[in-house]
């Protein structure tokens, strides 16, 4: 098994190189980058409007001059072939050097780290608050199966399913936040945050984070309560789950002691994905609540042509989710004795 | 064999299967009776009701589909079918234990064998100390021919082969000398050598505890090595009982000949077609007027169509019955 685990330790290099590649290179190729960009805020700037048309116009006539242009092309790495700029861009990552923000100038990890610890809250408590709600109610209608518990919590399951994360968002915040003021209508934190005491604090970040959480929430809900469900099922009709009543026991106690660990064998096979809560986020949903977090800050940097921090949130993200997909494994073979995997 | 040593009586036994659409009566009012010590078989076609008959008696129907209407299951004074949940506790495993047919799937493929087979003490035996626990574990794994106990103990059942994990299912059964031991096809999916090796262990062991057992297969050969008498069943129905001698040398029932006659035989010339039923069973949504097995009968006749056989006792101690109107006529 350590051999199985270290070869795909060693497999995430391949992988890593692959995806990186991919989208170094089709960043050089769409058009529009960031030197574009920089030209185009600087005509703006400057008034000049008739050289707007066309980016060969733009550059003729921009305000900037060939050696200024040819200054940025290289600071970019825009003057070398694709592959060398990636290996100097490669090296530098392995330097853990991200590079910086053509937008804001700062280094790519300043924007990451700033918006690291609201990210990973959220993350991690949709990630907590699914499990401890959809496993539980997944048990529940299992075994309450056609009662009407279980048929009532279906349909509002599945209201939930069909509404995506955003319009549930702004369905919650034009009821609970808008017309009942039960909740603030955007932000993390109060204004008068520093001046409350530390319970205040927890108090006041769980009062602002109800609502996004419920956005958030309300996509995995029903995927994971019916996965849940439905393992759960399955498992309580199996020969095995028979076997320890005819021993005696009672249905209850079958069912924790011998259906359920079978039955979370499925939901074990993407826990390892959690790891990635450190990048989670829709960008949609952190607009509508205006919550400054990592899915906000990967759209506008694919918007604005920030390069640099699109690279650095893709290195991020693809190695958390390969580790992610080890840990995965990890997991199913902690639960799952028939799962060894070969040397 | 008295009728004074009766352990088990089924009486009027009514099982039936709510499905979405609507809802089939898969035992018909079966009755019967085990006795002390014997080894009862009941054999029949596939789906004529013989695991649900072994599912009835454990109280472990498919809930909520399968249910029983009427009938009463009466254990050493108590109708079974009347327990309280609690008292089923008590009996199940201890007093009254079953095999599955499945070994592959009827063992929990997350835990050790040893903490499945130390489960039955906890349940029946809670006082029972671990070690003495241990000790009774490697007994009985020795009992029923299991080598290395201890080992076998901290094995995952996907690390045995069929054969091992019938075993283990056996030791599972008969851990607390249960009075009874239903065995619901142990062997059907096992290979030939594999499948007498557990006959004889089940015989051996029968003999040692001396409790009586129900052994259900469809294989009329395992029954004349295991049984001392059986109960032919036909879609729900019971349609002949006998002691083995009497229904090898004299079958009654015109299914049972057909079973007898489909048994492949070593002295007939292997070229020659073995005899089968022609025909399915009938569909138990809509089950013909008259006998059951009719539509299938080389010997129906207007009548037979007309009244269910009743079951008819044709010895002196009741103890063999047929339920066929012709059975008279045809024995001559
Ligand atoms: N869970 C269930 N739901 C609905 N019908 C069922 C269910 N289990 C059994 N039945 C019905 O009950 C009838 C008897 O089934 P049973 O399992 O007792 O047959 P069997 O004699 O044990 O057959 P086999 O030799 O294949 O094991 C079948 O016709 C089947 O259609
Ligand atoms: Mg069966």
């Amino acid at each position: 098994m350590t051999a199985y685990f270290i070869r795909r330790f060693l497999l995430i290099i391949p992988t890593f190189l692959g995806i990186t590649i991919l989208v170094f290179t089709v960043t050089r190729m769409v058009p529009g980058g960031p030197i574009e960009r920089m030209l185009t805020e600087a005509q703006m700037a400057s008034g000049d409007q008739v050289s707007f048309q066309s980016n060969n116009q733009g550059i003729a006539g921009s305000t900037l001059s060939e050696s200024q242009l040819n200054q940025l092309k290289e600071y970019y790495g825009f003057d070398k072939p694709v592959l060398e700029s990636y290996g100097i861009w490669l090296k530098n990552i392995l330097l853990l050097d991200l590079g910086y923000s053509t937008r804001y100038g700062e280094p790519v990890w300043e924007s990451i780290k700033q918006r690291l610890p609201i990210s990973i809250y959220y993350g991690f408590m949709t990630m907590l608050l699914t499990y401890v709600v959809c496993i539980p109610l997944g048990i529940l209608k299992a075994i309450k199966h056609k009662t009407p518990i279980d048929n009532i919590s279906s349909i509002l399951v599945f209201i939930g399913y069909a509404i995506p994360g955003y319009v549930a968002g702004i369905i919650v915040i034009t009821i609970f936040a808008f017309y009942l003021e039960w909740f603030p209508l955007s932000g993390f934190t109060s204004n008068n945050f520093d001046e409350l005491t530390f319970f205040g604090k927890i108090g006041d970040i769980i009062h602002h984070s109800v609502l996004p959480l419920i956005a958030y929430m309300s996509g995995g809900f029903a995927v994971m309560t019916f996965l849940m469900k439905n393992s759960l099922m399955d498992n309580l009709a199996a020969d095995y789950v028979r076997t320890a009543m005819a021993k005696g026991l009672e249905f209850k106690t079958a069912v924790v002691k011998h259906a359920f660990r079978n039955s979370i064998i499925p939901i074990a096979t993407n826990f390892g994905e959690n790891i990635t809560i450190f990048l989670a986020g829709s960008f949609l949903i952190e607009k509508i609540f205006n919550i400054d977090g990592f899915g906000l800050l990967g759209y506008e940097s694919l918007v604005e042509r920030d390069y640099p921090v699109v690279m650095g949130i893709l290195v991020i993200g693809s190695l958390l989710s390969l580790i992610g997909n080890i840990l995965s494994d990890i997991t199913v073979a902690l639960v799952d004795p028939r799962v060894r995997f070969g040397g | 064999m008295a009728s004074q040593d009766v352990l088990l009586k089924v009486e009027n036994l009514t099982t039936s299967f709510k499905t979405d659409e609507d809802q089939i009566t898969v035992l018909d009012d079966i009755s019967f009776n085990l006795l002390h010590g014997e080894s009862l078989g009941i054999v029949g076609e596939s789906g004529c009701g013989k695991s649900v008959t072994a599912l009835s008696i454990m109280r472990l129907l498919p809930k909520p589909a399968g249910q029983v209407e009427k009938g009463f299951i009466t254990y050493k004074g108590d109708d079974i079918l009347t327990l309280t949940t609690k008292q089923m506790h008590t009996i199940r495993g201890k007093k009254i234990a079953m095999i599955f047919q499945e070994p592959m799937t009827a063992l929990n493929p997350v835990h050790r064998i040893g903490k499945q087979l130390g489960e039955i003490y906890q349940i029946h035996f809670p006082d029972m100390s671990e070690e003495d626990s241990r000790t009774a574990q490697i007994d009985i794994l020795n009992k029923v021919g299991i080598p290395a106990p201890e080992k076998r103990l901290r094995e995952y059942p996907h690390q045995l082969s069929g054969g091992m994990r019938q075993r283990v299912m056996i030791a599972m059964a008969l851990s607390c000398k249960p009075d009874i031991l239903i065995a619901d096809e142990p062997t059907t999916a096992l290979d030939v050598t594999t499948q007498n090796q557990i006959l004889n262990l089940m015989r051996e062991l029968q003999r040692e505890i001396k409790m009586s057992i129900i052994f259900i297969t469809h294989d009329l050969g395992v029954i004349a090595e295991m049984c001392d008498r059986v109960l032919v069943m036909y879609a729900g129905k019971i349609v002949e009982q006998a002691s083995v001698n009497e229904l090898f040398a004299s079958p009654r029932h015109p299914y049972t000949k057909g079973l007898l006659d489909s048994i492949p035989r070593l002295d007939t010339p292997s070229k020659s077609r073995l005899e089968v039923i022609e025909g399915l069973v009938p569909n138990l949504k809509n089950i013909p007027k008259g006998c059951r097995f009719r539509t299938r009968c080389d010997f129906e006749i207007e009548q037979c169509g007309v009244t269910d056989p009743v079951v008819e006792a044709i010895s002196e101690d009741s103890s063999r019955t047929v339920a066929c109107i012709r059975w008279k006529e045809l024995s001559k």
